[in-house]
């Protein structure tokens, strides 16, 4: 045996990339990533079908069911982050693998930093397969690419986050048992609210917890964005929480982790440890409070005058859609009330005039109290019966002393509402996605694995 | 790295884990090219001692050095080290090839020179024909031939190895012994050898420390620390159908004597005396009266007392 190897000096400059092609090499050439992807496609292609063909379901606005897929890829692909994250380094320690590792000169913060980008590695994939579903599912082109793009977008914050919770907890906990647990209750602390009735979730308690709550406030951004069809301005306020999370986390993993990452773990009570706690808990109420204070809102405390407004300026529906909107009434200090707003639809084209009382139940509501802010919110549905091209605006007015006098309304800005005729989706195109996809993954995963074991044979042989 | 020249110098190292003292005050150095016995039994802080030494944890007193690196720059440290812990785990689905070029790479070398280098290391461990089968179907001594070899890919200075041989049958044993060997005389690397086979340390080792409650007991070269206790041995092999007239010899002159059930003919003798010259007086009339009786004598060696013995008394009433 001869030392005719010259010592290398010096760590390599990106240990991270050297971990993270490992961990992708494990993740994706061992099978794990593939198979979750074959999974997730058979539940994408499950539901796009009963959309597609079952009685009830079919049904649903291609809008809602285009949401409907949009939430699941986010809960799916979340949880895997999540679970992939809560796996990396508690897993070392389980295998008793993480000595090694720690005792190679690669600094512990670029370990971290490859297993989580390795542990995020899936969720690119998974958009990849639910565009396929996504574009079934959604009634144009437009549509798609607004949804898949921003579900793209805020899917990468919020999985981002998890992921790198999962490995912030991976890192504080000796088995995997300890870190999947505390990480999985974690996720259903967050997933819960999302699955109360809306009446639950009403008033401003449940708005602060809506928006606190950055799966929720995920979802309701998404909702508002593709099912209603707000503008991104008016919705910037539901990702303040997800964005204060994913640079929570991320400081976590630059800070916390590498310090963390030791052979003997510090547990998982050391996160909160000494007034760490604290820091987390300032910044959640920041979330609030910024949260609460959309911008709109402040604009229409300053006015001291009858104002209304409405949180929708567009949207395109078939027939049979419902619409649901919310007014904002503001009224100035020194009137007494009640106030009336009241429903007006425009058609723009040619057609008939439109009778509100045949597109919505209430085509008037009365304002009796407002609220320490002189406000008040009104919930309005409207039902598109006839394809067309219509206008819907709504006026507010407060309701005169006496029979001598009168008051001014005031209009708010107009909605802007096209109605096609509805269709239902092609169960012709979904049911080869939902049989194709799985089956193509499959093939990639029967590849792969047998490219690997040819490759072992063959080196073998060699 | 000449032979000699200090690799490791540690200096009063302690760690306390709460109330307890896990260890105390240790202090010692390591030359370039030796190999140095690390004993004590469970819980005596040998453990301790390595975890910290390999950089895993920090000492609570006290400080050390690799070829001359602080132990304030643990990332230096690591490149000039490789360890093979007690409790080593393998990613069983990889091959050994590809193990060792990942942490090859850890070193600074690029994707290629790391793979020529698994190569050339797995070859000179004797995995040269199964560098590219998967780590699930090794056996335990293929295992540890593979750890070994990951501990060598930083070409390291130091060489750590907690209990190398544990589990492995006779054969694989005395083929491990071999390749710690040659780490230290070939590649001129200083070994901290931890085992609990004393005969093995006894045999492989320069130097030794042991290590009771946290603290050292005794230490030294080999042959000097079982010079401290005990009594001196000769051990004679006589033909073996002399064998039972030597002993009745041996036993008038009221020697103690023993036989080696291992090895037809082979008795060993215990003197009662450490005293060189008394020794070799004593070696003298043995021989000539088992000479006189007509025995057969075959081979006659002096042995001093075994590191086992010192282990024990040194270490007596420690449950181990």
């Amino acid at each position: 045996m001869t030392n005719e190897h010259k010592r290398s000096e010096g760590r390599p400059k990106a240990g991270w990339r050297i971990v993270l092609r490992s961990e992708l090499s494990d993740l994706w050439i061992g099978g794990k990533a593939i198979i979750f992807l074959i999974l997730f496609s058979l539940l994408l292609g499950v539901m796009a079908f009963l959309f597609a063909t079952n009685k009830e379901l079919s049904l649903t606005p291609p809008a809602e069911a285009l949401f409907l897929m949009v939430k699941t890829t986010l809960a799916v692909g979340l949880l895997f982050g999540l679970v992939l994250g809560a796996d990396t380094i508690s897993g070392e320690r389980e295998r008793t693998t993480i000595e090694s590792l720690l005792l190679t000169p690669v600094r512990r913060r670029d370990v971290v930093i490859g297993k989580y980008l390795a542990a995020l590695s899936p969720w690119p994939a998974a958009m990849a397969v639910a565009g396929g579903y996504l574009l079934l599912i959604a009634p144009d082109g437009a549509t798609f690419v607004s949804a898949f793009v921003w579900t793209g977008f805020v899917g990468t914050i919020i999985v981002a986050a998890f992921t790198g919770f999962g490995v912030l907890v991976s890192v504080m906990s000796a088995t995997n048992k300890a870190s999947l647990s505390t990480s999985l209750l974690v996720y259903i602390l967050f997933f819960v609210p999302t699955q109360l009735p809306g009446s639950a979730q009403a008033g401003v308690v449940g708005e602060l917890i809506r928006r606190v709550n950055p799966l929720d406030a995920v979802n309701q951004f998404l909702d508002k964005l593709l099912v209603s069809n707000a503008a991104f301005d008016e919705l910037v306020s539901w990702l303040v929480s997800p964005m204060i999370m994913f640079v929570l986390v991320v400081l976590g993993l630059g800070l916390v982790a590498p310090r963390a990452l030791r052979l003997d773990p510090p547990g998982i009570g050391a996160l909160f440890a000494r007034g760490r706690g604290a820091v987390v808990l300032a910044l959640v109420m920041c979330t609030i409070a910024l949260a609460t204070a959309s911008p709109s809102q402040a604009l229409q405390e300053s006015t001291g005058q009858l104002t209304i407004d409405v949180d929708l300026s567009s949207q395109e529906v078939k027939t049979g859609d419902t619409i649901n909107f919310q007014t904002r009434v503001t009224v100035p200090e020194d009137e007494i009330g009640p106030w009336i707003v009241a429903m007006n639809i425009v058609n723009l084209g040619d057609g008939d005039p439109v009778d509100p009382e045949d597109w919505s139940p209430l085509r008037a509501q009365t304002i009796e109290q407002v609220d320490a802010s002189r406000q008040a919110v009104l919930e309005w549905e409207v039902n598109a019966i006839i394809k067309g091209d219509y206008l819907v605006y709504m006026v507010a007015l407060a309701s005169p002393a006496s029979a001598g006098e009168t008051s001014q309304p005031v209009s708010s800005q107009g909605i802007h509402l096209t109605v096609e005729q509805f269709f239902r989706i092609n169960p012709g195109g979904v049911l080869p996605l939902a049989i194709g996809m799985p089956l193509a993954l499959s093939g990639l995963l029967y590849g792969v694995s047998r490219a690997r074991r040819r490759t072992i044979d063959s080196e073998v042989m060699n | 790295m000449q032979a000699g020249e200090k690799v490791l110098t540690a200096t009063q190292l302690g760690m306390t884990y709460g109330q307890r003292q896990a260890l105390r005050g240790l202090s010692f150095t390591l030359g370039a090219g030796r190999i140095l016995g690390f004993l004590g039994p469970n819980g005596a802080g040998k453990t301790t001692a390595i975890r910290i030494l390999t950089t895993i944890i920090e000492p609570t007193t006290g400080s050390f050095s690799v070829a001359g690196i602080d132990s304030s720059d643990p990332h230096g440290i690591r490149q000039r080290i490789g360890v093979l812990p007690e409790s080593l785990g393998f990613p069983g689905r990889n091959t050994a090839l590809e193990y060792l070029t990942y942490f090859g790479e850890h070193y600074g070398r690029s994707r290629t020179e790391s793979r020529d280098r698994a190569l050339s290391l797995l070859s000179e461990v004797g995995l040269g024909g199964r560098h590219s089968s998967l780590i699930g179907s090794y056996s335990r001594g293929m295992r540890q031939r593979l750890g070994i070899a990951r501990t060598l890919l930083g070409d390291p200075q130091v060489v750590f190895l907690d209990e190398p041989t544990l589990g492995l049958d006779p054969r694989g044993q005395q083929e491990l012994v071999q390749i710690i060997q040659r780490i230290a005389r070939e590649r001129g690397a200083g070994v901290v050898f931890c085992s609990h086979q004393l005969a093995e340390v006894e045999s492989v080792c320069d130097d030794v420390i042991i290590l009771n409650e946290g603290q050292v007991v005794a230490d030294g070269r080999v042959e000097d620390v079982t010079a401290r206790k005990g009594a001196v041995r000769f051990s004679v092999v006589v033909d073996p159908p002399y064998v039972d007239e030597a002993v009745r010899v041996l036993q008038s002159e009221r020697f103690t004597v023993s036989r080696d059930p291992q090895v037809d003919g082979r008795i060993e003798v215990e003197l009662g005396t450490e005293d060189p010259d008394q020794t070799l007086e004593i070696r003298r009339e043995l021989l000539r009266s088992l000479l006189a009786a007509g025995v057969d004598i075959v081979a006659f060696t002096n042995e001093a007392s075994r590191l086992e013995e010192v282990f024990l008394s040194l270490t007596e009433g420690v449950a181990s």
